[in-house]
């Protein structure tokens, strides 16, 4: 009887610790492995750039691989948003971008904060899509990639890109989930899946 | 008094000796490397064929051309446009004594400066030759110089002013090659190649060009593949294809407002589909350190390493270095994947043969894709 009141106690307090360890490994993980579920984004999309890399060329171009409703513009302004249900955000910063574009790094900031600002002023849900691995990552880009990350309603990013744990720290941060592919080519993929 | 004229005696001639023996080695880097084209090759050219004021000049290189048996358009390959990016001209070499053409065209100019050959960059400590083993012996090529030998071009401006676009530079750009597109015919010696390149492009109607190159692994656009708008879907499909392999290739477009450059004064003034693409190579870069032929062919730096695992630098370079068949192999590959992206768009295809695989350079080196001795014609 009294070795069942050691054991009744000892049993529940075992239960008790697992499942706090559970949720919070839960809560600690990146989100990249429950990301999908759930989140899913609609056309038509306007996918811009934020620091004018040409990595949005290449997101651009799986959209249109994806046959998706969307249209790519390196410099999306927000008169650009009215009728647009989703904006992807492809960051990363480049020189050469920037001298094409003849903006500073500061006037790209600026172009890329007011576009996110008139898109949640609409309640256009941002898609966040790093595809440039380390060479968008440090330096100039991470002040873009930050910019982006903070406000997207999901991130998609290329293993390389997130070496350093970059982006799950900001997605715990924010409490945004993060979905992480090998390869830019699985990116294709990952889109098809937010997108169907 | 009679010392006194002995031992000034003693130091001229010593001084003549050493005059005599240093001239001697910096003459040497004038004689040209010696390549090996396939027994594709079915014509040799210079570039004064194009523009006959570079005749007899020192950039008066070696063009050569490989014509399929099936018409189809022409590509255009040009190495060494600066002497201190090896890989460039390596790879280039590579692709002359290795490819087969069996339709369309393929153009080769493996030293595009080749004045820059003769010298190397002065403070610099850079080696004048690096060798390369090959399964028939050695293969010793020159090093040279990111600019046009002084000998040649001198003096340089106080500033250098581009033409036609009026673009200011430092005077020292006068001697860069990829500054002098799309050059003139009475200009500078560079300007004049710049120039002759150009009317080449034209006159060969080519259709899709490229420009290798190598950059420190500070430079933020390096293992990158920088493209003139026209070309900006063959670029990403290649490097869609690049990703695929696991090769990583960013894309960078070619700013339309900073002339003089190849990827973008091609793609202005000629129908071409033009293309540079750059290398992480470790002897360009400021942390460096120990300065060598090793440096050049194995690529490895133990600064950059620390640099690398700082964590305080941005840099391009892998823990186990930036060796030279891993950028030759990425030239290669990226060459490939640019024209079979290119041949896509085209009603007729450039099918290019018997060119190396990325892995296989990587894993036997490029010395075992270099003619050890002569099977195809030798250049003087």
């Amino acid at each position: 009887m009294r070795r069942g009141f050691i054991i009744g106690p000892a049993l529940v307090l075992l239960l008790a610790i697992a499942a706090s360890w559970t949720a919070a490994q839960e809560a600690a993980a990146p989100k990249a492995a429950r990301a999908a579920e759930g989140v899913k984004f609609a056309s038509p999309v306007l996918v811009s750039s934020a620091g004018q890399s040409a990595d949005v060329k290449m997101v651009g171009m799986m959209t249109k691989r994806l046959q998706l409703d969307a249209k790519v513009e390196m410099m999306a302004k927000p008169e650009q948003l009215p009728g647009i249900k989703t904006l992807i955000i492809v960051p990363g910063f480049s020189s050469k971008g920037l001298g094409a574009a003849g903006i500073s790094q500061k006037d790209e900031l600026a172009r890329v904060t007011a576009l996110i600002n008139a898109a949640e002023q609409r309640k256009i849900p941002i898609l966040m899509v790093h595809i440039g691995g380390t060479a968008r990552r440090l330096g100039q880009s991470d002040a873009f990639n930050e910019l982006a990350a903070k406000h997207a309603k999901y991130m998609l990013v290329v293993e390389q890109g997130n070496s350093d744990g970059f982006f799950t720290k900001l997605a715990g941060e924010t409490k945004t989930p993060l979905g992480i592919v090998k390869k830019i080519p699985d990116m294709t993929q990952a889109l098809e899946k937010l997108f169907k | 008094m009679k010392k006194h004229h002995v031992s000034a005696a003693l130091i001229l001639l010593a001084s003549a000796a050493v005059s005599f023996l240093g001239g001697g080695e910096m003459l040497e880097m004038h004689a040209p490397d010696v390549f090996y084209p396939s027994a594709s090759l079915t014509r040799e050219g210079r570039l004064s064929d194009y523009c006959p004021s570079l005749k007899g000049t020192a950039n008066d290189t070696r063009v050569y051309y490989f014509e399929g048996a099936q018409s189809g358009p022409t590509a255009l390959i040009l190495g060494g446009t600066h002497g201190n990016e090896p890989a460039s001209a390596l790879a280039a070499v590579v692709i002359l004594e290795n490819v087969e053409v069996p339709a369309g065209r393929l153009i080769v100019l493996p030293r595009a400066n080749e004045s820059g050959y003769t010298c190397t960059d002065p403070m610099e400590g850079y080696p004048q030759y690096y060798s390369i083993q090959s399964p028939g012996g050695e293969r010793r090529f020159r090093f040279g110089s990111r600019l046009t030998n002084p000998v040649h071009q001198w003096p340089d401006p106080l500033v250098y002013s581009h033409r036609p676009s009026g673009q200011q530079l430092s005077g020292f750009e006068a001697r860069n090659l990829n500054r002098c597109y799309p050059g003139r015919p009475d200009g500078t010696l560079t300007e004049r190649t710049g120039y002759a390149i150009m009317q080449l492009i034209k006159a060969e109607k080519v259709a899709v060009a490229f420009d290798l190159h190598e950059a420190a692994p500070e430079i933020p656009i390096i293992n990158a593949i920088v493209y003139h708008e026209k070309g900006e879907e063959i670029a990403l499909n290649a490097i869609f294809e690049l990703e695929m392999e696991g090769i990583n290739c960013s894309p960078e477009r070619s700013p339309s407002n900073f002339h003089g450059l190849s990827h973008r004064e091609w793609g202005d003034y000629t129908d071409v589909n033009s293309f540079l693409m750059e290398t992480s190579n470790p002897i360009q870069g400021r942390l460096r350190g120990r300065t060598d032929e090793e440096l050049v062919v194995k690529g490895v730096s133990p600064e950059y390493l620390k640099a690398l695992r700082s964590g305080a630098l941005k840099i391009t370079y892998e823990p186990g270095g930036e060796p030279i068949e891993k950028r030759v192999a990425r030239h290669i590959d990226a060459f490939r994947k640019v024209v079979s992206a290119y041949n896509q768009t085209s009603s007729e295809p450039v099918i290019l043969a018997n060119l190396p695989e990325y892995a296989d350079i990587v894993k036997n080196g490029v010395g075992a894709y270099l003619s050890p001795s002569a099977p195809g014609r030798k250049q003087p």
